[in-house]
């Protein structure tokens, strides 16, 4: 039996981040704060649907992150890449007069161009990502503030100005958020795809092993180009969502949040080496970081001390990651 | 004396050793010799500190010992020279023979002059060609297992444990590695090592300690046994050494080349490359280390490219190599000498490292048929023999010999018409090597033609049809393995150094 757990736990790495959540979870519910009429305001539904939501931008960009750390990359420009994807949603709707399909495909063209200039360099040139998104991560910032004239751009309702089309970001169905949907939807797909298609195995053996990749006859370039590619396509998806969520594009927006979406995708099991990671568990990744700033905001945990407590605990989760899991005695 | 006493050791729902029992004196030379899993190189790596985790107990002279790290082991003077390089690519080769223990001067700087001093020192019986300030990545996989070596000599170990430490060296470099092994016994130094070459053990070893899967079988000295006992002890079943008889000139020729040289940034790789592969055939590929051994096989699969002189002709077409993927297409495949570093995806499964040049088979659309790939991949596996638990097992769960057998399927997946293998039997057990032989020959039987490069003369002579020598890149000769020998390869192949 004890055998058994321990081959199933090798060879299913996504279970222990979800463990970890689970854990997390349960948790939450013991410590939960209770309200006057004795429920626990933890679990109440209007709590959980709202930290899917908070949750669901890095979400939608930790898919992204999680495809290009698994090619042995990094994406840096991501949350560059959302403030330009948010401005030029802003402006596509109110000053551009592109409608709702029209703004939200610049957004994401914009996105996924980005995406597309990052892997493009990383593949051709032969220099790190890390260097190549650095450059884009200020580029694209530079061009959010170009395009907006370093002004943020509310977005307003009516007969000049955006469709109402557009609210649908902020509406709910069945008590749940529209972005929350989004993030799932993603997620769910993009799980589809590195399980089960020839691209998802590709983007395992290019980050374990590039030489053996090529070997194999893995087309390496394309592979690393498209999960850049796709990186900042859903960057641009979450610049979208975040213009909706604020009603308004903001150039200066999306600061940090690569290095959120990093963390969720580590806490998730991941290698930053590339080769070894899952996006079941960077789904935990995600939702332990969400639910952590939940339990600790409804406790009213003051920020400065939720940001402590938060690098804590990525730096716990990740050591719990590399122990391995022994259920046998460890001899004399 | 070391003993080893009742040892067990357990991996991930594996059992790789149980209830091992014997010992070995002081001032000897011992082979450890076994098949693929049979537990030889985890039995070194438990008294070399790598494993301190581990049931049963072993005593040096007579003490209990429990090694927690190599440096502990180290410290009571046992050292260990693994199988796969363990260097540092990019610091030079006295960084990597003092790693961690590098001479200092007063003020606590490293003391360089005399770290070169010294590697030098270390390295003089073995000829070493280049400077010891040259970055290992630079010296090749053969030089590398040289500095290993000279790093181990340098700990001043009384007890020397190698695990296949001969596994990269072409014959000359043997001949220095011995000569040190023999001065090192009659130092008193005791040493226990693995190799698959029984050639070897018969040249160097006093005695033979026979593991099969994971048990200790028997022991035998080696001036009172023979290679068939030995063999018989390891596998338990009949070795045969056979070479085929076929004509072959019947048959079309697949892959020609005439006067082939080929240059990279204006060093010459390759020249005067001149030969006629038939279908069905198998051409061996001998040489010294950086010979282009490599390098030629590298050239045909796409994967070096440089300027070429001379014509290239695959199945009657000119042909020239552009890249891995479409030689694949194209029916060639390659298995590289390197499984770490250009073979495995460590963490993936077998079945994913079998499968994965060829996932357009399985698929439809992008998407995969996980159904089709397993009982294609399991099929195949079966074939090949490789022990494991299941497909969905990590491949570096297995032995050295079944992680080469899993890479050969990969090469087979795409059904080539054209196999190229860089040493395929490295650090492959001699079970494993005889199944590698027997489906070389079955190819090669099934119109598959072979060019096999191997830096052991003998097996080639009895695997290949034909064999050509290469020496510092150059082709220096064609032989007829049924009328050459080892002494007239060596000979081609010492031309030009």
């Amino acid at each position: 039996m004890n055998k058994q757990l321990s081959v199933f736990f090798a060879e299913n790495e996504w279970v222990k981040p979800a463990l970890g959540f689970l854990g997390l979870f349960v948790l939450c519910i013991v410590f939960s704060p209770v309200s006057s009429k004795g429920t626990l305001i933890f679990l109440k539904f209007d709590n959980l649907s709202n930290v899917l939501r908070q949750v669901s931008e890095i979400g939608i960009i930790s898919v992204g992150m999680t495809l290009v750390i698994l090619t042995g990359g990094i994406d840096l420009s991501v949350g560059s890449v959302l403030g330009l994807s948010a401005t030029a949603t802003a402006f596509g709707l109110m000053d551009w007069r592109l409608g709702f399909f029209g703004a939200i495909g610049v957004a994401l063209a914009l996105g996924a161009g980005a995406g597309f200039v990052n892997g493009a360099i990383t593949s051709a040139g032969k220099i790190q990502s890390f260097i190549v998104t650095l450059a884009m991560m200020t580029g694209a910032r530079g061009f959010a503030l170009f395009l907006s004239d370093a002004n943020s751009r509310n977005i307003g309702f009516g007969e000049n100005a955006a469709p109402e089309s557009f609210k649908i970001f902020t509406e709910s169905f069945f008590g749940v958020p529209f972005p929350v949907y989004i993030f799932l939807a993603v997620a769910v797909v993009a799980a589809i795809v590195l399980r089960k298609t020839r691209f998802g195995r590709h983007i395992f053996a290019v980050g374990g092993n590039q030489t053996a990749a090529r070997l194999s006859g893995v087309n390496v370039a394309l592979t690393r180009t498209v999960a850049f590619t796709v990186a900042g396509f859903l960057s641009g998806l979450a610049g979208v969502v975040h213009a909706a969520q604020l009603y308004q594009g903001n150039p200066n927006d999306g600061v940090g949040f690569e290095l959120d979406a990093i963390a969720a995708v580590v806490v998730g099991g991941a290698s930053l080496m590339g080769g070894k990671g899952s996006m079941e568990g960077t789904i935990a990744g995600v939702l332990i970081i969400g639910v952590l700033s939940n339990i600790l905001g409804l406790h009213g945990v003051e920020k400065d001390f939720q940001l402590m407590l938060k690098g804590a605990i990525i730096v716990a989760a990740v050591l719990m990651q590399e122990r391995r899991w022994s259920f046998r005695n460890k001899g004399a | 004396m070391i003993e080893f006493r009742e040892i067990g050791k357990r991996f991930t729902g594996t059992v790789a050793l149980e209830g091992v029992n014997f010992a070995i004196e002081r001032g000897g030379v011992y082979a450890l010799v076994g098949e693929n899993g049979a537990g030889k190189s985890t039995l070194m790596n438990l008294l070399a500190g790598v494993y301190p985790d581990y049931e049963g107990e072993i005593r040096v002279d007579g003490e209990p010992v429990r090694f927690r790290s190599t440096r502990d082991a180290e410290r009571a003077g046992v050292s260990i020279i693994h199988q796969e390089l363990n260097l540092v690519p990019d610091l030079s080769v006295a960084e990597n023979i003092f790693l961690g223990r590098e001479p200092t001067d007063k003020l606590g700087f490293i003391d360089f002059r005399k770290m070169r001093r010294d590697a030098e020192a270390v390295l003089a019986d073995f000829d070493f060609p280049h400077s010891v300030n040259a970055k290992v990545s630079t010296i090749g996989v053969g030089w590398g297992q040289i500095v290993e070596i000279a790093k181990a000599l340098s700990l001043e170990a009384d007890v020397i444990l190698m695990d296949e430490p001969t596994s990269a060296l072409s014959e000359n470099e043997l001949t220095r590695l011995f000569a040190k092994t023999r001065e090192l016994k009659e130092r008193g130094a005791t040493i226990l090592f693995v190799s698959h070459r029984l050639k070897e053990i018969f040249e160097i070893a006093d005695e033979a300690i026979v593991l099969r899967d994971g048990k200790y079988v028997g022991r035998r000295t080696i001036a009172e046994t023979t290679r068939e006992e030995l063999v018989n002890l390891m596998i338990g079943r009949e070795f045969f050494e056979e070479r085929r008889d076929v004509d072959l000139d019947a048959k079309p020729a697949i892959l020609k080349t005439e006067r082939l040289a080929l240059k990279r940034g204006g060093a010459p790789l390759l020249r005067g490359i001149d030969f006629e592969l038939r279908e069905g055939e198998i051409l061996g590929v001998a040489g010294l280390l950086g010979s282009g051994r490599t390098e030629l096989l590298k050239f045909l699969y796409g994967e070096l490219r440089g300027e070429t002189e001379g014509a290239l002709f695959f199945r009657g077409e000119p042909y020239s190599p552009r890249s891995a993927a479409r030689s694949i297409r194209d029916g060639v495949s390659f298995l590289s000498e390197d499984r770490k570093v250009e073979g495995n995806f460590a963490e993936q499964t077998i079945r994913f490292n079998a499968s994965v040049s060829v996932l357009d088979r399985f698929s439809s659309f992008g998407f995969l048929d996980e159904k089709r790939e397993k009982s294609a991949v399991g099929e195949l596996l079966e074939k090949l023999n490789v022990k494991m638990r299941g497909d969905k097992q990590k491949i570096t769960e297995l032995s050295g010999g079944n992680q080469q057998k899993v890479l050969l399927g990969r090469s087979l997946m795409s059904e080539p018409k054209l196999l190229l293998l860089d040493e395929p039997t490295r650090g492959v057990d001699v079970g494993s090597k005889q199944e590698i032989y027997d489906l070389a020959r079955d190819l090669a039987e099934r119109g598959v033609s072979i060019v096999a490069a191997s830096s052991e003369i003998p097996e080639l002579l009895m695997l290949c049809d034909r064999v050509l020598v290469l020496s510092a890149g150059e082709q220096t000769a064609i032989l007829d393995s049924a009328t050459a020998d080892s002494r007239d390869v060596l000979q081609h192949a010492f031309t030009n150094v």
